[in-house]
């Protein structure tokens, strides 16, 4: 029984980090840029998904919201390497750190308090009450738990997924999409496309950025709150999972990239399922996802490469 | 219908290091030119095609284009009208999309890139003619990744590519400089095939001395920055490598080389 809630929770979690995952695609492996904005932009979708599921807003209507508001941050991020020439680990941190207060002030604020300031954690429940596609149609048509599993939550969990899989893969494959490509290539031949390398990159960073607000949104929903706690590792987790699915899948043809890095996610959160059936206490969560990383960052032989570009 | 008006370009600007390349450098040419440039290493062939490209913006002075002063259009403006195609056989071209990604990328140059579908399979068949004609066997490998191809083949391409949409300049900044002997012979007979086709104006940049005397109708050799030969009309087809050899030998015995 252990070893089948292990197995639930490896791909609940799996389907939901693909989706930040899917994100890391587009900034890491397209456009080549370590993004760590998405530490805060996770937890903003969060608390924008919480606040609004308190305020009763529809899951989906409240999902898109956060979806684009995580967009907005992605392309503070973009502008403050493109536009001011910052380099990409730092715009990241800036953004991040921003995004603290923004986050904070969010959540005070979406509890109906008012910013009293020191010591406020960003922390939204939501209530029990509240909507969440959990509780609202379609996914309500299911039943909650079949055998023990939550089956509801893995279902939608998975559909939301591929959704945004088929919607990334259709993008991808727009002429937009292509000068992402090309832009993360070779951004020379984007301006001699006659195009601004620098808003593809803008672009790309405000879609990757959207996509881990969105994972925070699932989160917060699966979680019943938005916490402080939800960005931390999350880069770790993306990048991670993007690397694995791409080196352990990368020579099959047929398989699109989104669906490597997709079953990645799955893979990366096995390990860690493996990790705890075994017994390893949950405070070493983090030092394998470390070492978890750094195997797959040697797997791929991705290391050299950023070596020379840090 | 291009003109360098009075240029002065500094490197390394308020460091001890300063440097300055150009010093009220001017230099045009007319529509319909095919100018090859030589010159040593160093002597600004490089910066000039830059500042007219607008990878570098002047310290003084203006870049003219057909009379409009462009000197404050960034790069990727002037690239509606410039193509370019360097000497890195990798910087023309995209390595992780096929061959007909490129191409289809470079169809759509100067039109929205929108989310229309970015490949249209309609055209493959025109693509493949354009393919043909550099005569490389590249027609039949639409879908293979440009990283796999030889730098003669990606130079080709990157040739072809550049030449997609109407241009009114080409600029080729020792475009054969990286590629085997004969690879070299064949994208210069390819270039020089495409521009009488087009009749576009083109700034050539070569250490092929022979290229520079075949080729094209207008020689000039540049040194420190300035001008120091130009050749014209009858002038230029009566040059020989020999003659170039003399003057070159002259100026770096001048600087002491
Ligand atoms: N970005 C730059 N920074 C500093 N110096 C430069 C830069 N670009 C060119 N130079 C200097 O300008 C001079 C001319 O370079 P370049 O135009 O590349 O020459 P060429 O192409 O004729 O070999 C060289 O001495 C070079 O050091
Ligand atoms: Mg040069």
């Amino acid at each position: 029984m252990a070893i089948l809630s292990t197995l639930e929770v490896c791909l609940e979690d799996g389907f939901v980090y693909a989706i930040l995952a899917m994100g890391f695609y587009i900034t890491f492996s397209i456009l080549d840029f370590p993004d760590l904005s998405v530490e805060g932009t996770v937890l903003t979708g969060g608390v924008t998904c919480a606040v609004l599921a308190e305020m009763g807003v529809n899951p989906y209507v409240a999902m898109i919201l956060a979806f684009v508001i995580g967009c907005l941050a992605g392309s503070v991020t973009g502008l403050l390497h493109v536009k001011l020439g910052i380099r990409p680990l730092l715009s990241g941190i800036l953004v991040s750190t921003g995004l603290i207060t923004v986050n904070l002030v969010a959540a005070v604020v979406g509890n109906g308090g008012s910013f009293s300031g020191d010591g406020a954690l960003s922390n939204v429940t939501i209530a029990r009450s509240s909507p969440t596609i959990f509780r609202v149609f379609p996914f309500t048509l299911l039943p909650e738990t079949v055998a023990q599993v939550n089956l509801r939550k893995l279902v939608s969990f998975f559909v939301i997924a591929l959704i945004v899989k088929l919607l990334l893969d259709a993008y991808l494959k727009t002429k937009s999409g292509l000068l992402l490509f090309a832009t993360g290539d070779n951004a020379q031949f984007t301006t001699m496309l006659a195009k601004d390398p620098g808003s593809s990159k803008i672009l790309g960073l405000a879609l990757g950025n959207g996509l881990a607000a969105l994972s925070g949104a699932l989160i917060a929903q699966s979680r019943g709150n938005a916490n402080q706690g939800m960005g931390l590792g999350m880069i770790v987790i993306g990048i991670a999972s993007v690397i694995i699915g791409l080196s352990v899948f990368g020579k099959l043809r047929f398989m699109k990239p989104t669906t490597m890095v997709i079953l990645g996610s799955v893979i990366y959160q096995a390990c860690l399922g493996v990790a705890s059936i075994l017994g390893v206490p949950s405070a070493y969560n983090k030092l394998i996802m470390a070492l978890l990383f750094t195997a797959a960052l040697v797997l791929s032989g991705r290391l050299g490469r950023k070596k020379q570009e840090a | 219908m291009l003109e360098l008006q009075d240029i002065t370009k500094k490197f390394m600007k308020g460091t001890p290091d300063e440097t300055t390349l150009f010093d009220h450098f001017c230099f045009s040419v007319q529509k319909g030119d095919f100018v090859s440039v030589v010159g040593s290493n160093g002597s600004g062939k490089t910066t000039m095609l830059n500042l007219i490209c607008g990878t570098y913006q002047p310290d003084e002075g203006k870049v003219l284009f057909e009379g409009k002063d462009i000197s404050r259009l960034p790069e990727f403006k002037r690239a509606a009208f410039i193509g370019r195609v360097f000497q890195d056989p990798k910087a023309g071209t995209c390595s992780d999309l096929t061959i007909l990604e490129n191409m289809a990328l470079a169809d759509n140059k100067n039109k929205p890139f929108g989310l229309g579908r970015g490949v249209n399979k309609k055209r493959m068949d025109y693509y493949r003619s354009l393919l043909e004609n550099c005569n490389m066997g590249m027609e039949n490998r639409l879908q293979t990744k440009v990283g796999a191809l030889s730098g003669g083949q990606r130079q080709a391409l990157a040739l072809v590519i550049a030449n997609m949409t109407e241009l009114k300049l080409l600029i080729l900044d020792e475009h054969t400089a990286a590629l085997d002997p004969k690879s070299s012979e064949r994208i210069m007979q390819l270039t020089d095939r495409l521009i009488r086709e087009s009749g576009i104006t083109a700034l050539m940049v070569t250490h092929n001395l022979r290229f520079a005397i075949e080729y094209g109708n207008r020689l000039v050799m540049m040194h420190q920055g300035q001008v120091v030969l130009d050749k014209a009309g009858e002038d230029k087809k009566n040059a020989s490598v020999d003659d170039l050899l003399t003057v070159f030998n002259s100026i770096s015995i001048e600087s002491g080389n």
